[in-house]
């Protein structure tokens, strides 16, 4: 049987790409998040 | 914590990769397209421990999530795996339309818990559900011994243990362990995400 290298990097680099590209929207949400927590007006609005 | 699974999912995803491709040898009857099984069988048992995970535990959303993910990477590489060595890139037998439908009752549970505004209700009936798809597990492992398949019989987990070359064995197990400790940090990484997004909510 031929050794299909093509096939083999089409499963590994859909994998790679998916989990890469999910990792990096949990990373872009959570500064996301913290920049909304961090807020001026939400800072100033403690303070007073 | 978090951070410290991200490193060792990352250790052991490149050791698994050194497996797959540096120690695990040229299959005789497949050649080299087997090496898919270093990705594809552990996704899939990957996948099996979030809908269990999903069935018990109190960050059910986020395993979901990461297992649905896991079992339509598994479906995906076993379809990319299977059109060289099978000739197609589907085929209704047992095993691959038990996994279908596996994968669509999870869809369905990611759907359900995010249609419900209130959390509470959303995770109650997401949770049965959840339960009720998690029956479908057993049902796809043992489809291929319960009915004639063109899908091969399970690498890991059948009766009477692996009976392959540990040449094979290994590779598959480090990828294993390397999967496993992935879904533990997206799920630890996504629950945390999930708590501080009702936080903002509320």
């Amino acid at each position: 049987m031929p050794d299909n290298w093509s096939f083999v990097a089409a499963a590994y680099g859909v994998t790679a790409i998916v989990l890469i590209t999910y990792w990096w929207r949990l990373v872009r949400r959570e500064r996301e998040l913290d920049a909304l927590r961090n807020r001026p007006e939400r800072r100033t609005s403690r303070q007073s | 914590m978090i951070r410290t699974l991200g490193w060792l999912s990352v250790v052991a995803l490149v050791a698994g990769l050194v497996m797959s491709f540096g120690v695990a040898p040229r299959e005789v009857t497949q050649g080299t397209v087997q090496r898919i099984m270093y990705v594809h069988v552990p996704l899939v048992i990957s996948s099996y421990v979030a809908f269990i995970v999903l069935a018990v535990a109190s960050f059910a959303h986020a395993s979901g999530e990461i297992g649905v993910m896991f079992i339509g990477l598994g479906i995906a590489t076993g379809s990319i795996w299977g059109k060289p060595t099978w000739g197609t890139w589907w085929t209704w037998d047992a095993r691959l339309t038990s996994v279908a439908i596996l994968f669509v009752m999870y869809v369905g549970y990611l759907l359900l818990r995010g249609s419900i505004d209130d959390p509470e209700r959303a995770a109650r009936f997401a949770a049965v559900l959840g339960i009720v798809a998690a029956l479908d597990i057993p049902l796809v492992h043992f489809s291929v011994y319960w009915w004639r398949t063109l899908h091969q019989p399970p690498s890991l987990m059948k009766p009477g243990g692996f009976t392959g070359s540990t040449a094979i064995l290994w590779p598959l197990l480090v990828n294993l362990v390397a999967f496993v400790i992935l879904y533990a940090y997206l799920t630890a990484r996504r629950a945390r995400l999930l708590r501080a997004e009702a936080e903002a909510v509320a």
